[in-house]
């Protein structure tokens, strides 16, 4: 494994919080109400990206090394890495004034938030192509990868964004429910693309077909099944499913939602979901990284 | 201006390592790091089989990934065709390590700075051969400027049908003989 654990977290640390950030901007819109939301949102969006960021550093030995050759990362605009480097910075850009108006309790600029919206977008994307555009591994030289590490990136955002909320408010997961029904969405549209993509890919070459075995059967298989199928997907979606399906009848009423918030599929049913949800985006980008087997060249 | 490329002859090469050898003295690498790699490859079907030694390196591909993915311009090809490592450049991303087609970079355990085969670029400046060509004990391997078609390098390819490993995955300058 050239790039491993760290630059899984990296890249999961990217999507979260670029998730995260899209999160916060949609619950300002559509719940004016549901500030703390909003708030977690916004907070955690710069706070992991940073993380991130921290983590990409620390793995760039030669560049920890002699830190200011970081800069040259700004050059060569034929890699993905430096398109990326200034997604990155224009989002953390617009993510940190952001937390930090609210932080002060000030008046947001406009422009900030829609930089923002469009370079959270960005910086999702992006991390699918870094790998993506790599032809010497099969696996991730899919069109179908950005897409996926898109949907995961907006998955794990709404699942950290709703975990944090949900530990200040318990009532507020309850306000939310069209959220809830976006990232049921997203969760089993992540499962289409898994398996769309491994099916598709496994049949381009021997490589890519290795890779899926390493994952379906291999050594990678009891992470795969268990980790990332069963605790990343399934399990949140047959959560998020029952809650949603639970809400219809609880939501007609305030007091029906007290119930909801206190009851016992209250704040431990969301928290559950939302960790569950964060421990599968990051089994996810670790298990591409650890099945990459390269092209054979002989 | 040159565009130097090299020949390796596998039904010549009797996998002594001396090449790998010379490589880490003239780069001054450790025993653990090397820029060649030796790769065994079985062909045919019982009892017709054949076994390859093949020496791989970095192949200065004239399309190189490793240099186009390298966020900081670390990694460039001289006006001789040679693709070269800025270490005073590089962050040690590591991007170039996954874009090679061939595995053939290696991460300095010292500086974190990635390298690779640099065909010896500062003996080729003073007319002299590559470590790994000067050293080979079965004259396995021949340096040359593909670009001159009366280099040793250049009618060997012609007379050997000696190709890139993998002519589909890009423009190399090593050719083998298989």
């Amino acid at each position: 494994m050239v790039w491993g654990t760290i630059i899984a977290a990296y890249l999961f640390l990217a999507g979260l919080s670029a998730g995260a950030f899209l999160t916060s901007s949609y619950a300002a819109r559509k719940y004016p109400e549901a500030v703390t939301v909003r708030i977690a949102g916004r907070l955690i969006s710069p706070v992991l990206m940073g993380i991130g960021l921290l983590l990409l550093i620390v793995d760039a030995e030669a560049g920890l090394k002699d830190p200011l050759r970081f800069i040259y990362l700004f050059t060569n605009f034929n890699s993905v890495m430096t398109i990326g480097t200034y997604f990155i910075s224009l989002f953390m850009v617009a993510a940190a004034y952001i937390a930090l108006m609210e932080l002060l309790k000030k008046e947001i600029m406009k422009i900030a938030e829609y930089v923002g919206i469009v370079f959270a977008v960005a910086t999702a994307i992006y991390t699918g192509f870094l790998i993506g555009v790599i032809g010497a591994v099969p696996l991730w030289n899919t069109a179908i990868l950005p897409i996926l590490f898109v949907v995961s990136a907006f998955s794990t955002g709404i699942a950290g964004t709703m975990l944090v909320s949900a530990i200040f408010d318990k009532k507020v997961v309850h306000h939310v429910m069209s959220l809830k029904k976006i990232h049921l969405t997203l969760l089993i549209t992540e499962v289409f693309l898994i398996f769309t993509m491994f099916l598709i890919t496994s049949s381009t070459n021997e490589s890519a077909a290795k890779s899926v075995s390493m994952l379906l059967t291999g050594e990678y298989s009891t992470l795969f099944w268990l980790g990332l199928v069963a605790v990343g997907l399934v399990v949140p979606i047959l959560i998020e499913a029952l809650e949603l399906f639970n809400s219809k009848k609880l939501h007609q009423s305030q007091a029906g939602l007290e119930v909801a918030a206190a009851g016992t599929q209250g704040i431990a049913a969301t928290i559950i979901t939302e960790s569950a949800v964060l421990a599968g985006g990051f089994i996810l980008r670790y298990l591409l990284l650890a099945a990459a087997v390269p092209i054979i060249f002989l | 201006m040159a565009r130097y490329g090299m020949v390796i002859d596998t039904r010549k090469c009797v996998g002594c390592y001396a090449c790998r050898v010379s490589c880490q003295m003239q780069n001054e690498l450790p025993v653990e790091e090397s820029y060649i790699k030796f790769y065994e490859k079985e062909t045919g079907v019982f009892p017709n089989v054949k076994n390859e030694i093949i020496p791989v390196q970095c192949q200065h591909c004239e399309d190189a990934p490793c240099e186009s993915v390298c966020p900081t311009k670390a990694t460039y090809t001289t006006k001789d065709g040679i693709v070269l490592v800025d270490p005073d450049k590089c962050i040690g991303c590591k991007y170039c390590m996954v874009a090679c087609h061939y595995g053939a970079r290696t991460q300095d355990h010292l500086t974190g700075v990635v390298e690779k085969c640099r065909f010896c670029a500062e003996l080729v400046a003073e007319g002299k051969q590559p470590a790994c060509v000067s050293t080979c004990i079965s004259s396995a391997r021949i340096f040359g400027d593909l670009d001159d078609p009366n280099s040793e390098v250049s009618k060997a390819i012609v007379k050997l049908n000696a190709q890139p490993l993998r002519p589909d995955l890009g423009k190399a300058k090593i050719y083998y003989v298989r």
